[in-house]
């Protein structure tokens, strides 16, 4: 089986935001590291599309419909998949998945160097205390074995690298961050936020989005240009992603060897010692198999891709997969709920219009469960948003035609609008899971993943709630005509997949320690979603990313204290 | 208005709906335009689908939709877009389209003058039943018109005057006027 065998310090599974990271880690602090990553190449310069011009599109951005229902039939789903985006995602054909009929599941995903950072939504938000005590508290899933003090510092040494755009507001339940200058709101956001901020006695706050956007030049990266659509890449890198930030200061280090086309079918055990000794690599390209070996390892392919892993690792040791002593691996998945909100329309300041494509909205800080229980659900969601005037867009559904129509298309702009939308957080539940399928398997022959996670009672009384409280949020910010809008997502959709191989105090009921480190196998570190206790209701990413560098350098202090 | 027009104006109004080709003089006339053969896209930028184009955004003192192309962009929309479903049944509204022009007008809409036309287009802006044929391909068509009009090279650059790289972002900008053009960003 094996045609070659190589030797590294460290081996990194994926490239993505989590193995950007680990990376950059390892190798500044002297490691000669191996990035694996199940895709080819990225050239920023011919590949990313982000000044495409309508009028250069076949479709003038409706998409090649009949070659995304041929190749990607999961993947056009999401709003980035689009006619110039769609080859960031996958070929669902090569790359399938399966779920039972009653439990829907959406897993959109990229394959690429960079992986899902380059499509990423770039919304960071930190973690507090209101979410690490979560579990504890209320009893559901198991205690997170870290609280904000641990992981603090991390956060800092994330946002001090990538920029991160936000305003402070010294919010208990949504601590600030080391921020660039915020983003400008719109009039009517300002408007928005001051009435919300009376009528719900400062309760209710709606902020600028906190994204990893940069508003200023930062580590040799250029402020943003305004130009929209970051989901298609940015040539300026004025975005984080790992492709121009975290891959390239690795890099410089001389210490990184990067193998794109490399499909990790396989981490591979040291029967003596106990301990991972490497994997085994399917060279995408070429079908050869491959054996690289690590003295340590970090699984960072993404969430349901590094429970896989695990779960096609399988040893007379570990005969239901790698590190699953506890049984847990692959259970309590989660995602955030989405769908649900309310929009309307904000009278007056029809004299004044935006200027520039702002890539980033308006977020209602998490205001349910914070200091008040609510009779009918636990935990909570924030809203993210947006206003805006509509242009000529509007004219399908314009009544009238001719001159005049057109001419109003042109010169006119339709009312403020305004709207926000629920991410709520999700229950940690054994029963939503990701197993092996007894018989799919994907082009390069490695069985795949089953995944079966439903929503339950507290997320649907939830979507409910922010339904009621996106009228009344918008309703005292001044808008008229407002109406909720609800249309629950099914799992998977909102694309923060996370769990499958929680953190927890001891190897009885998790898979990691406080560390991201396997307990069964304690040269193994996951650091991406998979690891994550509970969901919370803010955007995962930069969680991730924290965690993998505060994992990075206790695997190093552990190396050099010859503990591992 | 001539008491012709008020007939016809009432039968535009009830056409879509109710009446049966049969009731009119003109059937002989429709099945004459049914026999040009395909009103459809099929037919690259068929007459049909080109007089609606310009009559939904004609050239004025700036291009119009047949100036910069938009037949063509619907013509790929229909063919290469479309499921076979959407395509028969945009097509078979085409059909219908112009039988309510003959019905309305007296002729198939591409051969009516302005003022005809406006009668025929009146009945297709505000149709009785909006899931008629008629009235559900001409909607898909103002949308593909529109679409295709203002994502064009020549409307987004020099009657938009889009600007690809801002390199700023005012929420609280003023409106701007055709002295500037331009009214969205997108």
């Amino acid at each position: 089986m094996t045609e070659r065998l190589q030797t590294y310090d460290a081996i990194v599974v994926g490239s993505g935001i989590s193995g950007g990271w680990a990376v950059k880690e390892l190798t500044e602090r002297g490691l000669r590291t191996l990035v694996l990553e199940a895709g080819g190449p990225i050239d920023p310069t011919k590949d990313f599309a982000e000044h495409v011009q309508p009028y250069e599109m076949k479709f003038r951005g409706w998409g090649d419909r009949e070659a995304m229902a041929r190749e990607q039939p999961v993947q056009r789903e999401c709003y980035a998949c689009d006619e110039v985006g769609r080859k960031f995602f996958v070929n669902d054909i090569e790359n399938p998945y399966t779920n039972p009929d009653d439990a829907p599941f959406k897993w959109f995903r990229g394959r690429q160097v960079g992986g899902r950072s380059i499509m990423w939504g770039r919304q960071v938000y930190r973690w507090s205390d209101l979410d690490f005590t979560a579990n504890a508290r209320d009893g559901h899933g198991i205690d997170w074995p870290i609280r904000y003090a641990d992981i603090a510092p991390w956060y800092s040494h994330v946002e001090r690298f990538i920029g991160v755009t936000g305003a402070p507001e010294g919010l208990a339940q949504l601590p600030d961050g080391e921020f660039l200058p915020p983003m400008e709101m719109t009039v009517v956001e300002r408007e928005a936020r001051e009435k919300i901020l009376r009528h719900f006695g400062g309760e209710r706050v709606l902020t600028i989005g906190r994204a990893a956007i940069l508003t200023q030049n930062h580590n040799g990266r250029a402020a943003c240009h305004y130009c929209g659509p970051c989901e298609r890449g940015c040539v300026t890198h004025s975005y984080f992603n790992s492709l121009g930030s975290t891959l390239p200061a690795a890099e410089a280090t001389g210490k990184l060897t990067l193998r794109p086309h490399s499909v990790v079918a396989e981490v591979l055990l040291n029967k003596d010692t106990g301990r991972a000794r490497g994997v085994r690599v399917i060279d995408a390209q070429t079908r050869e198999e491959i054996e690289f070996n690590a003295r340590i390892i970090f699984l960072c392919a993404s969430t349901i891709e590094s429970v896989r892993l695990l779960l096609n690792s399988t040893s007379s040791q570990h005969p239901n997969g790698l590190a699953n002593s506890s049984g847990t691996v692959g259970q309590y998945v989660m995602d955030h709920h989405y769908g649900s909100g309310a929009s309307g329309v904000m009278p007056g300041h029809l004299d004044k219009r935006t200027v520039g494509r702002r890539p980033n909205g308006i977020y209602l800080a998490r205001f349910r469960n914070v200091s008040t229980p609510h009779p009918e659900f636990v935990r909570g969601y924030g809203m993210q948003g947006g206003s805006g005037r509509s242009g000529w867009n509007r004219g399908g559904s314009l009544p009238g035609y001719g001159a005049q129509f057109k001419e109003s298309l042109i010169d006119e702009l339709g009312p403020w609008t305004i709207n926000i939308g629920g991410w709520g957080e999700t229950l940690p539940v054994a029963a939503n899971h990701i197993a092996l399928d007894p018989t799919v398997k994907d082009a390069w022959g490695v069985p795949a993943a089953r995944i079966s996670v439903k929503w339950g009672d507290n997320e649907r009384a939830m979507q409910k709630d922010i339904m009621a409280s996106g009228v009344e949020t918008l309703e005292a910010a001044g808008a008229i005509n407002v109406r909720p809008y609800g249309s629950i997502q099914p799992p998977g959709h909102c694309i923060h997949e996370m769990g499958g191989a929680r953190m927890g105090h001891n190897a009885r009921d998790s898979v990691l320690n406080s560390w991201n480190q396997a307990w069964d196998v304690p040269n193994l570190f996951i650091t991406d979603g998979a690891c994550m206790t509970s969901s919370a209701c803010q955007n995962p990413s930069i969680t991730y990313m924290a965690l993998t560098a505060r994992a990075v350098a206790r695997a190093v202090e552990l190396l050099d204290r010859r503990e591992l | 208005m001539h008491r012709r027009d008020l007939i016809r104006s009432a039968a535009a109004a009830a056409a879509l709906a109710v009446l049966p080709r049969s009731a009119f003089a003109a059937d002989i006339l429709w099945q004459r335009v049914a026999e040009r053969g395909p009103v459809s896209s099929h037919s690259k930028e068929s007459s049909l689908v080109r007089a609606l184009a310009d009559t939904i955004i004609p050239r004025t003192d700036t291009v119009g939709a047949l100036d910069v192309n938009v037949p063509a962009f619907i013509d790929v929309m229909v063919n290469e877009h479309y499921t076979g479903q959407d395509r028969d049944a945009f097509n078979a509204g085409l059909i219908a389209i112009d039988a309510l022009a003959v019905r309305v007008g007296g002729d198939a809409f591409a051969a009516l003058n302005a003022e005809r036309r406006a009668l025929v287009m009146s009945a297709l802006e505000q149709p009785t039943n909006r899931t008629d044929p008629a009235a559900r391909t001409y909607a898909r068509l103002k949308g593909l018109v529109v679409h295709g009009y203002f994502t064009s090279e020549a409307v987004q650059q020099q009657v938009l005057g889009v600007d690809v790289i801002p390199g700023t972002f005012s929420g609280d900008a003023p409106l701007r006027t055709r002295s500037r053009p331009g009214g969205s960003d997108d």
